[in-house]
């Protein structure tokens, strides 16, 4: 039963940082039909400059999540006006392999600048743990949890409950009517690469203090984040949350019980599973490819 | 090494793959560039410079040991070069990326062999880069000395032009390491024993090898665990070896995994009186600090290489890295300027570059390295051992064997975590 609680509690403080981490991609994917494969490269080169200023200064890593954020956003504005505009009315191949291109230019980039070495953030709390009675909660698993908790809430605050959030989810939803209403379409589209790059702002800085990284890490991480929302639903929030507290839960629970070389293989045997039955993911919406407007 | 890494949508492997054939085209056409410039880099005898062709991992998982390696080849040209070159002519490097790509590197060492006619060739990094890459230098006749990849798979093919340039093959990497337990008084030996590693050639077979031993010794196994490469929560198999306690773990790990368990089991509060760890407390600075530095003390790992023995040009390959790339090398680079000297040896020794009989004068000869004096059985696996090292005072030690020993103090029982 301890084992069962530790698994179950491990595995939800580790999907909740799973879940910030895909929020942007699912929302790019929602509103401009982007799959965004350099949202991985971002969270890296959030994190590494998370260990750069960290390690230069020493203010905490979390915090530096204050400084990464508008970073990033600038950086997925930048990259939208730059880039990811050009190919909104290409297939979607085509901004696949875009952003895959701006990954691995990322990715030399970072190899170059910083010697291509693994990098940890190492504030002190990541060593230590709260304990439960028998049950111990890693300090930087409950802080970081903590984290994507606020941050997913004030996201979902800004979609709900601003003029930008809302013109946001009526070009997600029907882009046409939305624009008769008066929501632009490219200001929007430019809004919501910016807003989902952020995510990997606080997303990567959070990484940094759990885990060791090094440039060619995002290929982990990617693939394991469009699983999450292809499980959630693609385009879905909610979604996002949910497909990541299961693949949170199910490493955990595959390790304790079954073995930790199953551990990945469970999470996609779920999505197998779920995809057969629901082929838009469990939250997400099923697109009439037929009628869909360009 | 994660051949098999588990996730990954079609999509992204797709576009991945697509992504390597714009990396290839470019290479491609720099080739041509570079083939128009009139360049004679061709073959050939004569004046004309030696061309050693060689694929490393310079992106992609592999990228942080394969740019390692491409410095010690870089170190060992200028040590070369400035000393007059080899059989009196200069040595020219050609590296290309392979991107951590299986497919890439067979195209990669197809071309260095059939359309740059490269002189020499030189290996690459990891096992799952090395298997196929040597086979294609095998069909060619070309001999093949590589400086990372000892997987037992490597030497079950009955090559005649594969050289592994350490000292020995993955099962026996720890062999000094179960000497040491076999030297401690049966009443301060482990009883019982945890063996958590990752599915990788170079880490699984060592760990199996440590764990036979032991099992032999009556240490009983208590835990043991194959996770694969993407993992990277450790907090469950630390939580599992806690509730065994074991009085040893020996860890099979590549990198970052080796730091996410140690710092698992400071989570969980778990502390043995002996951790052994595969590679990546061979990291340096990188290691410790990832755990920091107070962590480090009493932590076995067995390495290739160290910057302190007394071997023959160690001490100039050490100084040359310093001024050009900064700090100490890794042990990748040592690995790969070694691979190097065993190569040049074997050219010189033969007086020409003839295939067949550089790899006869191998099979038969033995080659003093950075590394120690290496030599071959039939297969091209070497027949040395491993040394022995150990974190002391946020230092690696040399603790066996006793002839390049840099202490002769070992840090027993491990002292807990700070």
């Amino acid at each position: 039963m301890t084992g069962f609680a530790q698994a179950l509690l491990l595995g939800i403080l580790i999907g909740g940082v799973y879940a910030l981490m895909a929020s942007g991609l699912t929302l790019v994917f929602g509103v401009m039909n982007v799959i965004n494969v350099a949202q991985g490269a971002f969270l890296i080169f959030s994190a590494l400059v998370t260990w750069e200023v960290w390690s230069t200064t020493g203010v905490d890593p979390i915090a530096l999540s204050l400084v990464t954020t508008p970073m990033m956003f600038l950086l997925g504005w930048v990259v939208y006006r730059l880039f990811v505009r050009r190919v909104l009315d290409a297939p979607p191949s085509a901004t696949v392999l875009l952003t895959f291109g701006i990954a691995l230019v990322l990715e030399g980039v970072m190899g170059l600048v910083t010697r291509n070495v693994f990098h940890s953030v190492t504030p002190g709390y990541e060593r230590t743990s709260f304990y439960l009675g028998p049950l111990f909660l890693p300090k930087a698993y409950v802080y970081t949890f903590a984290v994507a908790v606020v941050v997913l809430s004030l996201l979902y605050v800004l979609l709900t409950h601003t003029w930008t959030g809302r013109a946001i989810r009526a070009a997600s939803q029907n882009l046409p009517s939305a624009q008769l209403v008066g929501v632009g379409a490219s200001s929007v589209a430019a809004m919501t690469f910016a807003i989902g790059t952020a995510t990997t702002g606080v997303g990567g800085s959070l990484l940094a203090v759990l885990f060791t990284f090094f440039p060619a890490s995002h290929y982990v991480w990617i693939s394991r984040l469009l699983g999450v929302i292809v499980l959630g639903g693609m385009g879905s929030l909610p979604g996002a949350v949910l497909g990541s507290l299961i693949l949170g839960v199910a490493e955990a629970m595959t390790s304790t019980y079954v073995s930790p070389r199953w551990a990945t293989v469970v999470f996609y045997i779920v999505i197998l599973v779920v995809l057969l039955f629901k082929p838009s993911g469990l939250l997400g919406r099923p697109v009439r490819e037929d009628v869909v407007a360009a | 090494m994660n051949a098999g890494r588990g996730g990954g949508s079609e999509q992204l492997a797709r576009e991945r793959r697509a992504g390597k054939l714009l990396v290839a085209a470019v290479a491609a056409l720099a080739v041509v560039a570079a083939a128009c410039g009139g360049s004679n880099a061709s073959g050939g005898g004569g004046g004309g410079p030696i061309v050693i062709g060689a694929s490393l991992p310079l992106t992609g998982d592999f990228s942080q040991p394969g740019t390692a390696a491409k410095q010690g080849y870089q170190i060992w040209q200028s040590m070369v070069n400035s000393s007059g070159g080899l059989l009196g002519r200069k040595v020219q490097l050609k590296i290309v990326d392979d991107a951590s790509d299986q497919n890439q590197i067979v195209t990669d060492y197809n071309r260095l062999i059939t359309q740059d006619k490269v002189d020499l060739l030189l290996g690459t990094f990891s096992s799952l880069l090395n298997l196929p890459a040597s086979a294609v230098a095998e069909r060619n006749k070309m001999v093949y000395v590589e400086p990372a990849g000892g997987a037992p798979e490597m030497f079950s093919r009955g090559f005649h032009y594969l050289f592994f340039a350490q000292q020995a093959t993955a099962p026996h990497q720890a062999d000094q390491f179960v000497k040491w337990i076999k030297s401690l008084p049966a009443a301060q030996r482990p009883k019982t024993a945890a063996y958590p590693t990752q599915d990788d050639p170079f880490t699984k077979p060592v760990i199996d090898s440590i764990r036979k031993h032991l099992e032999a010794l009556g240490v009983r196994t208590v835990y043991q665990t194959v996770y694969p490469p993407d993992t990277s929560n450790f907090s469950t198999i630390a939580s599992a070896i806690k509730a065994k306690s074991p009085d040893l773990i020996a860890h099979g790990a590549v990198f970052e995994d080796g730091i996410g368990m140690i710092r698992a089991l400071e989570n969980v509060g778990f502390s043995p009186k002996i951790f052994f760890e595969t590679s990546a407390p061979s990291q340096g600075d990188q290691f410790s600090k990832g755990i920091g530095i107070d962590n480090t003390e009493g932590i076995f790992y067995t390495v290739s290489w160290s910057p302190d023995a007394d071997y023959p040009q160690n001490k100039q390959f050490v100084q040359q890295y310093e001024q050009r790339f900064g700090g100490v090398p890794p042990e990748d680079a040592a690995d790969a300027f070694a691979a190097a000297q065993v190569l040049q040896k074997a050219v010189e020794a033969v007086g020409e570059i003839d295939q067949a009989k550089i790899a006869d004068w191998l099979h038969s000869h033995s080659v003093d390295t950075i590394l120690g004096r290496l030599s071959w059985d039939e297969t091209g696996a070497p027949q040395q051992s491993f040394l022995l090292a150990q974190w002391q005072n946020g230092r690696s030690e040399i603790v066996l064997p006793k002839e390049v020993a840099t202490t002769d103090h070992v840090v027993f029982p491990k002292p807990p975590w700070k």
